[in-house]
């Protein structure tokens, strides 16, 4: 019985740390992608999570993990589409954003999708955030990709366990506002389809949210030149 | 031409149709992609729902729901087919779309299953047949029968996106459920089932289908004769299944004017000697003096 209580604990431990770290890299994509989150909550210590969010055993309860967070004035101004004839006074394409946990550990399908698309179609938030922790089923993909005019992303939980743009391996990556990005191509004399590309999917596109047509410029350290600079196109 | 084109053509002047043409063509295509999908993903979150009433039975269905399944149907491919059998699962229901019953559950531990077949159906018709199988596998379904009526559904279903299929393209359009089928190989009196149509059947009918030999060859002329290599029919069906339909490109995609020489027809004459060429000739004017 006492060794039955301690090998709970030790599992409810070990998921609670998990998550913990799971939460603050989303704190730190928040922060990264430009949204208002102070520090304290990014760099919350693993105690006081523990005492906010989990259950009387122990166990973390995903149902009271959500986020909304709000984008910042910079944020606002990089998301807003340059001026033109048909549209003279653009609106910014951002707005807030808000996280779910889910709760199902097995099974997580179209009822669960729909749910969290419901829930974000009715508060009106601009972009939804969908952590699970196991992968969801393909209807469930093509189901959350497509509410029309709002953004669904999908993470697993292990996914964000650590940050993967804080590895020394992977360059910083930083977005062009729509003027920065008319101005690289005017610059370079380009038309962006032949700049280099980016994938939509790929691992730091999606950690940063980006959407298709943007462009990106890439940090790299160099040998020579201390610092270079290089552009992908998001397709 | 279409309005859209029109509208296109008066906003930008100095665009060439054609190209507006292709463009549109292949942007309707890509809609009607997207189109069947949505239906598809439409049709997977209604059928989850199946069967209408709980106390259905798997095995004779009512024939409102089975004309629903069916019809439901048409459009999927066996890899959507499969997508469908997983949300049922998700929501703990049997794999079969018109069984209203649980899926198993089978004992946690161990990630692999044995089955044994019937009794006979082991090597050289002795002992049972043994398989291993994943535990996923046996637990989609609630039943082997159900697992045999689901799967007798997916063979049936076009390999083909509904995008890419023809017009008159039968298959994956009349399903029939196992029930069915069996009741109809049982009318027809051999009372066997499909699925054991033994070699040697199939090998007489393969016996039957030999050249004739008494044909002679003036036939064969008369009958090559016959096959017309322009036939506006069937360049039409071609140019539909190439996705050329668009009246747009009824000249093909790239403009090809054939100009004949008209030169080469005159009579050809033989070469003459020329000054030199008894000491071998130039070589393109360039006459070597050493000899």
């Amino acid at each position: 019985m006492d060794e039955d209580y301690s090998t709970g604990s030790v599992d409810a431990d070990r998921e609670m740390t998990r998550l913990w770290r799971t939460w603050r890299t989303v704190f730190e994509m928040l922060l990264d992608r430009g949204y208002e989150v102070t520090e304290e909550e990014v760099q919350i210590p693993l105690a006081e999570f523990k005492r906010k969010y989990s259950d009387p055993l122990g166990y973390p309860d995903r149902n009271k993990m959500k986020i909304s967070a709000r984008p910042t004035e910079a944020m606002q101004a990089k998301y807003t589409p340059l001026p033109s004839k048909s549209n003279p006074s653009p609106q910014p394409d951002c707005g807030t954003i808000y996280v779910e946990f889910c709760p199902d550990s097995t099974g997580v399908g179209t009822k669960q999708v729909r749910a969290f698309n419901h829930f974000v179609d009715e508060n009106n938030f601009h972009t939804g955030v969908f952590i699970t922790q196991i992968a969801i089923s393909p209807s469930a993909v093509r189901l959350l990709s497509g509410v029309p005019g709002r953004i669904c992303e999908h993470f697993q939980e292990q996914d964000l366990l650590v940050n993967i743009t804080r590895h020394e391996l992977v360059p910083k990556h930083v977005l062009l506002s729509p003027d920065e990005k008319a101005r690289l191509l005017e610059r370079y004399r380009l038309k962006e389809s032949q700049l280099p590309r980016i994938q939509v999917n790929d691992p730091v596109a999606r950690y940063l949210g980006l959407r298709r047509g943007q462009v990106v410029k890439i940090i790299r350290k160099s040998e020579t030149a201390g610092r270079y600079a290089s552009y992908r196109w998001v397709i | 031409m279409s309005q859209q084109e029109t509208e296109i053509l008066a906003n930008k002047p100095g665009t060439d149709p054609r190209h507006v043409a292709i463009a549109l063509h292949h942007a309707r295509q890509i809609q009607a992609q997207k189109d069947a999908e949505a239906l598809i993903l439409d049709r997977i979150l209604d059928l989850v729902q199946f069967p209408t009433s709980s106390s259905a039975d798997p095995s004779s269905p009512t024939p409102e729901d089975a004309r629903a399944f069916k019809s439901a149907l048409t459009p999927f491919q066996p890899a959507d087919y499969d997508n469908l059998i997983l949300e049922r699962n998700i929501e703990g229901l049997c794999g079969y779309t018109l069984c209203p019953h649980e899926h198993r559950k089978e004992d946690p531990r161990g990630a692999f299953r044995i089955t044994w077949g019937a009794k006979g159906s082991g090597p050289g018709g002795r002992g049972r047949e043994m398989n291993i199988v994943p535990k996923e596998k046996l637990e989609m379904w609630c039943s082997d029968a159900c697992a045999e009526r689901a799967m007798f559904i997916r063979v049936q279903l076009a390999e083909q996106p509904v995008w890419e299929r023809r017009a008159g393209d039968a298959r994956g359009s009349c399903i029939l459920l196992l029930e069915e089928e069996r009741a109809r190989s049982q009318r027809q009196g051999n009372g066997k089932m499909r699925s054991t149509a033994s070699v040697n059947e199939v090998a007489g009918q393969l016996g039957d289908l030999h050249v004739h030999e008494g044909s002679s060859s003036s036939d064969v002329l008369n009958l090559v004769a016959k096959l017309s290599v322009r036939d506006d029919a069937r360049s039409q069906e071609l140019a539909r299944e190439r996705g050329d339909a668009h009246p747009a490109l009824y000249t093909g995609r790239v403009d090809i004017n054939v100009q004949e020489n008209s030169r080469a027809a005159g009579p050809v004459i033989a070469p003459q000697m020329r000054p030199g060429d008894e000491i071998g000739g130039s070589i393109e004017g360039y006459v070597p003096r050493d000899h």
